[in-house]
């Protein structure tokens, strides 16, 4: 058989594995579920892309018409940056299998290198970002349709910077997630490096109540610096052939198809270190000395049974070995600080939210339960195969339960606590009145996420790696749900204050809110009694989920 | 008088769909027993011990371990029996201490037994020279040796192991080894699958065989060997050399009637 035929067989036994795995996994009534939530996400995303390349074009065109092609950074910048962000962030949309394990196979390099691409052209960035290029094409030629050839060539070569260097970035990214210990140390530096990005605006904005001149120097080694990049270079290939300086936008191109290249060979040098096969072996050599340790005693939690706070303080355990996790539990405490240098200043005296502590604690006490989402809808993600151990051992579902609820509680009451420091320290101590009712609103929410959390657990779990961030297995029917719980909680809370604003007497709300309090509590403590049995009936498709390799 | 068995099933059944994975199987283990239970893959190793685990609920059939009735009363009997499940059961993000000190919690001993007992075990596993270490990290041997240490924190009764000793070097096999001998010797009960015919034959008294959902066999070497020469017509003795015993091997070949596939078929190959 001719190499070519063979190579074509190869690729096509892997679009019929990726089609087998997609039918295969219709088989079950859970597979069903996720495809319609994966429908409804898809649409959503594809409502988003209309939008996109709604923009994409309306803007090409006005700014090509009026003779201001130069402008079109403007397009390409937001484009490359969510081609490039967007698959990094998004857990729920990007789970490709891992194509490494196509290398046992008899494929040649050209073979998966080609599968490598392929597999990030169908990525959800990719087709978005596809979109909006063709948004700006289509601007472009109907602003001065005798662009269409060169725009469509540079457009071309800008799609495949784009996909490459998603590749590049993701086969860098695979190498340093193979080892634990790089993978935590890339977490942490990820969630920071996000956390930065939010920093941005709040620090433009204050830079540029007075003049720095340092600050206008650094804007103008950026512009330089700018005008080398991909998005640049291609707006300034279409640009320049727009005002007929041909050889200036063959010049642009001509640049990135160079930037094109070299990205290529990065991808190249990564992808034929995986080819030729590399040792990312996790086990360490053995220490030559041994280490001595004393007797550790567990953890004793008064009033809770052994098996209670033996859970608790597994789980207690799992979060502090889990960098990503640990940062996203403090995000509450970091965003009140986003918003204090930014549009919640208190000290700005055109600000229409005068009462900002008021404001801020109730929303820093939400957004403290949103971040346990990932936690609580998917409470034995992080177990894996040890969820087996549960089944096997004499404790109950319940107390299991019991002692992951109160973990999450416990970094809930804490964050609320340090939201409360926090918002006295930098807005104003919050009224008391908005405290309480704050507090009530827990009191009424955290059961309510519990009980829907719990019941998610079970009922769509999926496998989580806390090492990790990003790329996550997430059930989409768990993002579905969990979203759902959140909106009516978000729409009671709401509701509550605005009556108690209408009376003009905050604690009214308190009372709202200690009312549906006295409605979720028994409902959580129904459901918690009654787990054992739905863990019980269950059990197979969790340990199956779960358990798998 | 014959003791009350320590693992009893009654026409234990389990279906996939329309797959009969276990079909009535009727096993009888007594209290002492080192007993090994063998298949061909996919006879039904893996879906009985998880049935008498609790892992898997049975179609029909009733189990009963230590006299105790595990469908009615399955807290009672996880107390008091360890397992070794397939995938092992363990939380990777814990230390070989930690995980061992919470396994014997969840196992009902106080928080200084189970710590006193982890730093034991971690001991006797040649585990404790690094306390640091993630199980994650641990390699295959080593989860395995921690694993059964956390079977075995809360001195069960009985002891339920899959697949103890696949991808455990001879090392770790022989401290493995060593430790369920001394369980045996001390009044426990041993229930273990393994496709290691060899480790079966030295450290089982007494064996089952499961074929196609449907138990084949059961009883000590000695009735197996019987049962089978009984069955074989004088002079036709194709696998040993006559007058030899039978070795487990040809037992199973016998009893399950697998058949060792020749050159004749493939001819392709090679």
């Amino acid at each position: 058989m001719s190499s070519t035929l063979h190579r074509r067989g190869q690729l096509s036994a892997i679009a019929e594995l990726r089609w087998r795995m997609f039918v295969n996994g219709l088989r079950s009534k859970r597979g069903k579920m996720e495809l319609v939530s994966r429908i409804i996400v898809t649409a959503a995303f594809a409502l988003g892309g209309l939008g996109g390349f709604a923009t994409a074009a309306g803007l090409s065109w006005f700014l090509v018409s009026q003779d201001k092609a130069e402008l079109l950074p403007l397009l390409l910048w937001p484009i490359f940056f969510f081609w490039q962000v967007f698959p990094v962030m998004a857990t729920a949309f990007t789970n490709n299998p891992d194509s490494g394990e196509l290398l046992r196979f008899p494929l040649s390099y050209r073979s998966y290198f080609l599968i490598r691409l392929a597999y990030g052209f169908f990525d959800p960035a990719s087709a978005l970002g596809c979109v909006g290029l063709l948004g700006i094409l289509l601007g472009t030629s109907f602003a001065r349709p005798s662009l269409f050839p060169w725009t469509l060539l540079v457009l071309l070569t800008f799609a495949l910077f784009n996909l490459v260097l998603m590749q590049t970035v993701f086969a860098w990214l695979e190498r340093w997630l193979a080892q634990r210990r790089t993978r935590e140390i890339m977490g942490v530096l990820f969630i920071l490096g996000m956390l930065s990005f939010q920093l941005i605006g709040p620090m433009m904005e204050r830079v540029g109540k007075k003049p720095h001149p340092e600050f206008s120097r650094a804007t103008q080694i950026v512009t330089q610096v700018q005008a080398v990049l991909p998005a640049r270079l291609a707006a300034d290939a279409i640009a320049q052939i727009c005002h007929a300086h041909s050889l200036a936008g063959f010049t642009s191109l001509l640049f990135l198809g160079t930037l094109t290249l070299a990205v290529t060979s990065l991808l190249h040098l990564r992808l034929r270190a995986q080819f030729r096969g590399e040792n990312l072996s996790e086990a360490a050599a053995r220490p030559v000395v041994a280490q001595v340790q004393g007797l550790q005693v567990g953890w004793n939690l008064p009033g809770f049974s052994q098996s209670v706070a033996a859970v608790f303080e597994k789980e207690i355990r799992y979060l502090a070995r889990s960098g990503p996790m640990l940062l996203t539990l403090v995000m509450p405490i970091f965003m009140l600080v986003i918003f204090r240098l930014g549009p919640l200043n208190p000290m700005r005296p055109t600000n229409a939210l005068s009462r900002t502590p008021d404001m801020a604690f109730p929303g820093a006490a939400a957004y403290a339960l949103l971040v346990l989402t990932n936690l609580v809808f998917n409470s034995f993600g992080g177990d894996s195969a040890g969820v087996q151990f549960f089944y096997a051992s004499p404790v109950s579902f319940r107390q299991i339960m019991l002692g992951k609820n109160l973990t999450h509680a416990s970094i809930l009451l804490a964050n609320t606590a340090l939201a409360w420091i926090a918002v006295s320290y930098l807005y104003g101590t919050p009224r008391l009145s908005v405290s309480v009712a704050t507090v009530a609103g827990l009191l009424f929410a955290a059961p309510l996420n519990f009980t829907a959390g719990n019941l998610l657990s079970i009922y769509s779990p999926r496998k989580r790696d806390f090492s990790t961030f990003g790329r996550q297995n997430v059930s989409q029917t768990t993002v579905l749900a969990s979203l759902g719980v959140q909106i009516v909680i978000i729409g009671l809370g709401a509701a509550a204050f605005a009556i108690a604003h209408l009376y003009n007497n905050l604690w009214i709300a308190t009372l709202l809110f200690l009312v549906l309090a006295a409605i979720s509590i028994p409902i959580y403590l129904i459901v918690l009694g009654r787990i054992d049995g739905i863990a019980i009936r269950r059990r197979e498709t969790l340990l199956a989920e779960l358990c798998r390799a | 008088m014959e003791l009350a068995p320590t693992i009893c099933t009654q026409a234990l059944t389990r279906r996939f769909g329309e797959l009969l994975a276990v079909d009535g199987v009727d096993l009888r283990v007594a209290p002492g027993q080192f007993f090994g239970f063998l298949g061909p893959n996919g006879a039904g190793k893996s879906t009985t011990i998880k049935m008498l685990t609790g892992l898997l609920a049975p179609s029909s059939g009733r189990i009963e371990i230590l006299g105790i009735d595990l469908n009615a009363h399955p807290v009672e009997v996880k107390r008091q029996i360890g397992v070794v499940p397939e995938g092992m059961a363990l939380f990777g993000r814990l230390t070989g201490a930690e995980f061992l000190s919470f396994a014997g919690r969840m196992y009902g001993l106080d928080r200084t037994t189970a710590a006193q007992r982890a730093a034991e075990l971690l001991d006797f596993m040649q585990l404790a020279d690094q306390p640091k270490k993630l199980v994650t990290d641990y390699s295959h041997g080593m989860q395995k040796k921690l694993a059964l240490a956390a079977a075995v924190i809360h001195g069960p009764k009985v002891l339920f192991l899959d697949e103890p000793f696949e991808g455990v070097d001879a090392i770790a096999a022989g401290t493995l080894k060593s430790m369920l001998q001394g369980m045996i010797a001390r009044g426990a009960t041993i229930f273990l699958t393994s496709h290691v015919l060899e480790i079966v034959e030295r450290l089982c008294s007494h064996v089952a065989i499961i074929h196609q959902g449907r138990l084949v066999a059961q009883g000590s070497l000695e009735e197996l060997r019987a049962g089978v020469e009984a069955q074989t017509p004088a002079g036709s003795d194709d696998d040993g050399v006559s007058g030899e015993k039978l070795t487990l091997e040809q037992l199973f070949l016998r009893i399950v009637g697998g058949e060792r596939r020749t050159e004749q078929e493939l001819s392709w190959l090679g």
